[in-house]
């Protein structure tokens, strides 16, 4: 990197306050959530200096709910304003930014005439009364993402709504929504898509990504490709199941379920026994929200007692019909045929038992996506066990 | 006259579109039309009730934790379910935790832009923003540091999401000082909305869209680590509300008390109420159920009387059904504000529109005396320089105050119940959950920070058969009804001035004073 880049850059930082020890600190944390070593920090920071102007980005709201968004605001590593004011020029943002109306959509025009932007999606893309069922500047919302996505450098999808059209395009999908891939394969626009699903996003995946893709140059030469699988998602968030990371893992070894309902739920639940029981999808649901958790690593869904409802589920392909609602709903009911390779199917209750003190590994999930009964395409469940009545006490 | 459209809207939750008829600097006439339908009450039918606890959640990720309470308790409604006395005080603990994160938000992050310009901060004597702060009594941050990185930011010359704003606007009143100290704890409430939602996190699995309020009760287990994490987060996020973000809402007020006389709108108030007591009633509830129709009287609201009308919005349903028998059928056909022009249905109660939110609830809760309210807006009428004035609320600062007002009041509460649910566990009471099952019909009735929000909901063999849900954002984007009357917003817009009909900032206001 040229000389006067690095000396630019660190005059950039240090107007705005930020000293080379922050910012070494901070690439730090970025090297942390993407998985590497923190002996990394230094190449990251090398790869930020590169530009010591701030990349351009749009961030566009679909059939939203605003949780992307609101998420996005949870994010302390870097902080919101280290985003929004060091690392990205968020020229379109409808959240946050200050310009409305007019003065917001000449934001967008502007920015795209200069082209190489980052595209950022948020919500399902709304197919439903020819495209009308989302409004943007007075006509269908479609119609500005194919404007906005034809010159965009990439696409980052925010959110299983934007991926696959999430819950929106639950059964019966009566707004017709789909993903942004789909989308824009299907309008023949070529660009890369980069796939981020869960409901919200989760915001250390955006930044990991935000610096993956655009200060280490893996855009450019090809190499962030490689990184994703062949749904779009970078492999190293969605490359291994919750089940796989869960901290309540060990209790699902040794056969102990919290049993929902029961008079010990509470004493289970208290001692962080398995939700396997409950319904937990986490054997199917490949995120690494276990490691990263939520809320500035707060807590995550099972921490807080609930069974993961397998939101990061998703199928860009599909266009709408592999949505994580339809594959995961009932919530509360258990997967069926939760088994051990080579070892059959297993009741959970007596795993522990099959599998003694081995590690398992490899637990899988079959069977999923047949049809279940009636409208709704659901996950295949079991009814109640033998081994719940005894817990229960012998009744229900 | 002059036609002025505002479309997108910024800095709300969702799709909005506003138009004005300005004639000599004052709107005349308004339309406003929500752009975006999705069909949740359809996705939810023949889905099991906690399925519809989660998902609806998914309306808006700003109030989740509401429309999931609406939700549990419109199906624990219908099934005949009352939960445990412990799962109702973390219920009210999240929820608070949901309005501290949803209004300090609002206030700093998406509407404040409207009343602070950021570039005239740039200007600011650094003594004389110190000297401003102590005489408001807000809190000081390192105000030279956060000007010279304000600085250059601007002189970079990308401005990200400052650009393009209505910064040297005419209606834009605050001195630079002001400005200053604006900015700093702009940047500050980013935290102090994190650490409300952290808060959530901890009861709740995560957020937005929360994990625990389970028909039945809850399936979080306060601990007392996690009890500890919650009441130093508390703490934390109360004590600068206390110390900034009130005295900021003050100072700012008194640059601009013009904004007293307008923005009234339709001068009808109806709040389901929230937080629940121990006997359940909604009339006894913190900050109870009540409406004001055409002056500060209070009545107690009927759900019966609520009657939607589809006129002017794009659906092919039944025209003025109550939301129990409700339907959604979308049909688009085009655009037109003398026929149909919103995916937002209009809602009245008795045939009247109905403002909901924050000044709403905060006037119901006033009229009925709760103390803590009446203490609040009495000292802050005499703070403003009028005293035993109520009526001056009725206007778009009034709306703007109330909800920095109830945030104060809601996290003063909520201290009662950490300490409230410490003695319930002292007490031995180990019930969180209940474990049972009915099926009929029934109404979540409650409040999303943005205001009234109603999910109906029917079970039939433990599916849901029905769903229904009459949003904040409903009654109060609500487009004209079959009698040609305005929504809330409407109404609320016509009067104002208008200094720029190219930048209509104060138009703007007025949307955001809604929260939509």
């Amino acid at each position: 990197m040229a000389q006067e880049a690095r000396g630019e850059f660190t005059g950039l930082l240090a107007a705005r306050g930020v000293s080379r020890r922050d910012f070494l600190k901070y690439c730090g944390s970025v090297a942390a959530m993407l998985g590497m070593s923190e002996m990394y920090a230094p190449q990251i920071a090398a790869a930020v200096e590169k530009g010591a102007t701030l990349q351009p980005a749009l961030w566009m709201a679909h059939g939203l709910c605003t949780g992307c968004t609101e998420s996005m605001a949870q994010v302390d590593s870097p902080d919101v304003p280290t985003v929004v004011l060091d690392l990205l020029s968020v020229n379109y943002w409808e959240t946050v930014m200050a310009a409305a109306g007019k003065q917001a959509e000449e934001n967008i025009k502007a920015t795209v005439d200069k082209g190489g932007y980052v595209l950022i999606v948020e919500g399902s893309v709304m197919l439903g009364e020819n495209g009308n069922v989302l409004r943007i500047g007075g006509r269908p919302g479609i119609d500005e993402l194919k404007e906005v996505a034809a010159k965009a450098a990439a696409v980052i999808a925010v959110g299983s709504c934007a991926v696959d059209g999430g819950w929106v395009a639950g059964a019966p999908n009566i707004a017709n929504a789909t993903g942004v891939s789909k989308f824009l394969k299907d309008s023949g626009i070529n660009v890369p898509v980069i796939n981020l699903p869960t409901c919200p996003v989760n915001p250390e995946w955006v930044v990991a990504m935000l610096v993956d893709v655009l200060l280490m140059g893996e855009l450019a030469d090809g190499s962030i490709l490689k990184k994703l699988d062949s749904e779009g998602r970078p492999k190293l968030i969605f490359g291994s199941t919750i089940h796989d990371n869960c901290p309540r893992r060990g209790h699902f070894e040794n056969g102990e379920f919290v049993v929902f309902g029961s008079a010990d739920h509470a004493a289970q639940e208290a001692a962080g026994w398995c939700l396997y029981q409950m319904g937990c999808k986490g054997p199917q649901t490949k995120t690494n929200c276990p490691l990263v958790r939520w809320n500035r690593r707060t807590s995550w869904c099972v921490e807080g007692g609930s069974p993961c409802i397998g939101c990061g589920t998703a199928d860009p392909a599909k266009g709408g019909s592999g949505n994580w609602f339809d594959a995961s709903a009932p919530f509360l009911s258990r997967l069926a045929d939760v088994r051990l390779p080579g070892v059959g199917g297993v009741q959970p209750a007596t795993i522990g038992a099959v599998v003694g003190g081995v590690a398992a590994v490899g637990l899988v999930a079959h069977g999923l996506g047949s049809a279940a009964k009636g409208r709704i395409k659901g996950v295949p469940t079991e009814t109640e066990k033998v081994s719940d009545l005894k817990q229960k006490g012998g009744d229900k | 006259m002059a036609r002025v459209e505002i479309d997108p809207v910024t800095r709300i939750e969702g799709h909005l579109r506003v138009e004005v008829e300005v004639d000599n600097g004052v709107v005349k006439d308004a339309w406003v039309s929500g752009g975006l339908y999705r069909g949740m009450e359809t996705v939810l039918l023949g889905r099991a009730p906690a399925d519809a606890f989660y998902v609806s959640q998914r309306i808006c990720g700003v109030c989740p934790i509401s429309h999931g309470h609406a939700s549990t308790m419109g199906s624990e409604a219908a099934m005949g379910i009352k939960i445990p006395n412990n799962a109702r005080i973390i219920r009210n603990l999240i929820e608070g935790a949901e309005a501290l994160h949803s209004h300090i938000l609002w206030f700093y992050t998406l509407t404040a832009l409207d009343y602070v310009d950021v570039v005239s901060a740039l200007s600011a004597n650094i003594a004389d923003t110190y000297a401003l702060a102590a005489a408001a009594g807000t809190s000081t941050a390192d105000f030279g540091a956060i000007q010279k990185r304000l600085k250059g930011f601007v002189e970079g010359g990308q401005l990200s999401i400052f650009t393009n704003g209505y910064w040297g606007h005419p209606a834009m009143k605050l001195p630079p000082e002001l400005n200053l100290i604006a900015v700093a704890h702009y940047l500050e409430a980013l935290e102090m909305q994190a650490e409300a939602a952290a808060m959530i996190a901890i009861m709740g699995g995560k957020f937005p869209h929360f994990m625990t309020s389970l028909p039945g009760g809850t399936v979080w287990i306060p601990t007392e680590e996690k009890l500890d994490d919650l009441y130093f987060r508390w703490q934390k996020v109360r004590n600068w509300i206390a110390n900034a973000m009130i005295p900021d809402t003050i100072a700012i007020a008194k640059q601009y008390l013009d904004a007293t006389t307008y923005g009234k709108g339709v001068g009808n108030y109806l709040a389901w109420g929230v937080y629940d007591t121990a006997d359940f009633d909604p009339k006894k509830r913190v900050m109870p159920r009540g409406a004001l129709v055409g002056g500060l009287t209070l009545s107690d609201p009927k759900p019966e009387a609520i009657k939607e009308y589809i006129d002017h919005a794009w659906y092919d349903s039944g025209d003025g059904l109550n939301p129990s028998v409700g339907e959604t059928k979308a049909k688009f056909d085009a655009y037109s504000t003398d026929a149909k022009y919103s995916w937002v249905k209009a809602p009245r109660l008795d045939d009247k529109p109905m403002e909901v939110g924050p000044l709403s609830r905060m006037l119901v809760s006033y009229v009925a005396g709760v103390p803590g309210v009446v203490s609040l807006i009495d000292s802050t009428l005499a703070a403003l320089g009028v005293p035993g004035k109520p009526e001056v609320l009725l206007s778009l600062l009034g709306r703007v105050g109330a909800r920095n007002l109830e945030t104060m009041f809601v996290a003063d509460e909520m201290g009662k119940w950490i300490g409230e649910l410490i003695e319930a566990i002292k007490s031995g009471d180990s019930k969180y959950f209940t474990d049972q099952t009915g099926e009929g019909e029934g109404a979540g009735l409650w409040e999303a920070p943005r205001g009234a929000l109603g999910h109906w909901v029917g079970v039939k063999g433990g599916k849901i058969s029905s769903y229904q849900v009459v949003t904040p954002s409903t009654w109060n984007m609500s487009p004209r009804d079959k009698n040609g009357v305005r929504g809330p917003l409407e109404e609320a817009l016509v009067g104002t001035p208008i200094a720029d009909a190219t930048k209509p900032l104060e138009a703007l206001r007025i949307v955001h004073s809604f929260d939509p």
